[in-house]
């Protein structure tokens, strides 16, 4: 389409208006974290007595990573028996476990703390992952059978007849077809999993177990000085390091497995 | 041929999943609503008192304040998400140079951290030392000495709105923008020959073929809205009193205070709001 010059104008205008005050908040925090104390405050995070920088992107991966490999393999077997086999009340369970994508877990956190306190893993890397994957897989169930549904019958019916097994098929054929589609949920269940807040805080109560959004309120106190919030914001900064390296390498998949979660809601 | 997996196997493949997540989430919801019947403190006591939980709720001044500023966020969020998102998505689309850029600015902060991006700005719109203050003064809008407390008993819901934006545009942008690249191009080229100009082509063919990217996108954000924990928390805590309070912090102070069948009232409200607002939403789409 041809665009005017006043029409490009206003469009670029709008763009970085925008933009500003997107940026805004970044260019703050890069400034404020060296405002008062200079470089020497990233040092300090990274040298601080109660938290633990490397400890908390640890946990943070470990709680995150694992929460997605599981999402991907549970929320995968789910997607092909609820796309490609038929057993009785199918429908019934597929729309009772997409019913829960609208419950969100805040309004449980009360039954989500005693059930896990009664299993013994409270303050546990497995009573946070538990929960992680239970309020994640929903929308990758959904998006791997929509996945699964746009394979043809035909391939796996090909591959039945020349006497693969269903897990045979399951690995041998609809896995292959599947990476792009892998990638998307393993992408989306690790950033929603390492952006969590409420869960580890909820679960957790030793510092050393913190994952990073919960390890930033070690930088915290009542009465803070210029020179420790300066501090404050170089460990902001040190704990979006991880998450921009993340996105920096699985945009693609990011922007996809949003794209295909919102297909069908 | 028989049906593949025969009559067992698929609950195998299922079970996982079915475990997981539906179990615990059904278990959780079934031991809430009985919970919420009782005066459980969280720890022992738990003797059953009927419906007083709830009676006590719809006279509770906070439970009301949290609502609203529940149901206003979530208007507020949704229109001024999906407007921000549609023009930027549009003017993407035009293939503009550097539209990657931009688009890269706005996406970004879904792969921050809520709680990182809230406690950042949490000490940015400090009232007294706050750049967002200091910022304006530089640029003249606000005279020496003068502060405006954005996290306070006014503006401290705007303010949580203001970073849900900041953190959930770029959402909407990138879910457009696919559903943008799925119009054909003939409804254009179409358009065009009948002679409409961009903004009717706008009204006329791009809003209404993305009719449905809108209303999942009012679905998302009304689930977004009722668990939106984390930016209230860890900027207004609720407070200056129980002005910010959401829902979702309403039932963790409630909790926290060991008030644990209260909260469990509170919870089967927020369910039954995001049940109610679905069936309006999903009946509202089936109508057009």
């Amino acid at each position: 389409m041809k665009k005017t010059l006043p029409a490009k104008v206003a469009m670029y205008g709008a763009l970085v208006f925008m933009s500003a005050l997107w940026l805004y908040p970044v260019a703050i925090a890069l400034y404020k974290s060296t405002s008062v104390g200079g470089w020497h405050n990233y040092a300090v995070v990274l040298n601080h007595p109660t938290f633990n920088y490397w400890h908390a992107v640890g946990n943070s991966f470990l709680m995150a990573g694992t929460t997605a490999l599981v999402v991907m393999l549970i929320s995968s077997l789910g997607g092909y028996a609820f796309s490609k086999m038929a057993f009785r009340g199918k429908n019934v369970i597929y729309n009772a476990l997409l019913a829960c994508l609208a419950v969100p877990v805040a309004a449980l956190v009360t039954p989500l703390f005693f059930s896990i306190r009664t299993i013994g893993l409270r303050d546990t890397y497995a009573g946070v992952i538990i929960p992680l994957i239970a309020f994640n897989v929903l929308m990758m169930l959904m998006i791997m059978r929509n996945h699964c549904d746009a394979i043809p019958d035909e391939i796996i019916d090909a591959a039945r007849v020349d006497g693969a097994s269903t897990f045979r098929i399951y690995r041998s054929v609809l896995m292959p077809l599947s990476g792009p589609a892998l990638a998307n949920v393993g992408v989306l269940s690790f950033v929603y999993s390492w952006n969590e807040y409420l869960l580890p805080t909820l679960l957790l109560k030793s510092p050393e177990k913190f994952p990073v959004t919960q390890a930033i309120s070690l930088l915290q106190f009542d009465r803070m000085s210029q020179e420790q919030i300066s501090q404050l914001y170089a460990g902001l900064i040190l704990m979006t390091i991880p998450s921009v390296i993340v996105y920096l390498f699985s945009q693609r998949f990011l922007q996809a497995g949003i794209a295909s979660g919102a297909v069908k809601g | 041929m028989h049906p593949l997996g025969g009559r067992f196997k698929p609950y195998l493949y299922i079970l996982p999943v079915a475990t997981v997540s539906g179990l615990l989430i059904y278990f959780s919801i079934g031991f809430t609503a009985y919970a919420s019947l009782t005066d459980w403190d969280g720890l022992r006591r738990m003797d059953f008192v009927g419906l007083a939980n709830y009676r006590t709720l719809l006279s509770d001044r906070t439970f009301w304040i949290a609502l609203r500023n529940t149901l206003q966020f979530l208007v507020v969020t949704v229109v001024v998400q999906a407007c921000l998102g549609l023009l930027v998505a549009v003017i993407c689309k035009e293939r503009l140079r550097g539209s990657n850029v931009f688009k890269a600015i706005f996406f970004m902060p879904i792969a921050m951290a809520p709680a990182i991006i809230a406690t950042v700005l949490k000490y940015v719109m400090e009232a007294n030392y706050g750049s967002l203050n200091e910022s304006l003064r530089t640029l003249g809008l606000l005279g020496d000495g003068e502060v405006i407390q954005w996290l306070g008993r006014d503006l401290g819901i705007w303010s949580i709105i203001a970073i849900n934006i900041f953190q959930w545009m770029g959402f909407s942008m990138m879910v457009y923008f696919s559903g943008l690249m799925s119009i054909p191009d003939e409804l254009y080229e179409a358009a065009m020959l009948d002679g409409a100009g961009w903004w009717r082509r706008l009204f006329s063919v791009t809003i209404p073929s993305l009719r449905g990217t809108t209303n999942v996108l009012i679905i998302l954000g009304i689930v977004g809205s009722l668990k939106t924990f984390d930016i209230v928390w860890l900027t207004t805590g609720g407070g200056p009193g129980v002005s910010t309070h959401f829902l979702g912090t309403f039932l963790y102070q409630a909790r926290a205070d060991r008030e644990a069948g209260y909260a469990s009232a509170i919870g089967i409200s927020i369910l039954v709001v995001a049940f109610a607002l679905s069936m309006v939403q999903i009946k509202l789409a089936d109508r057009k």
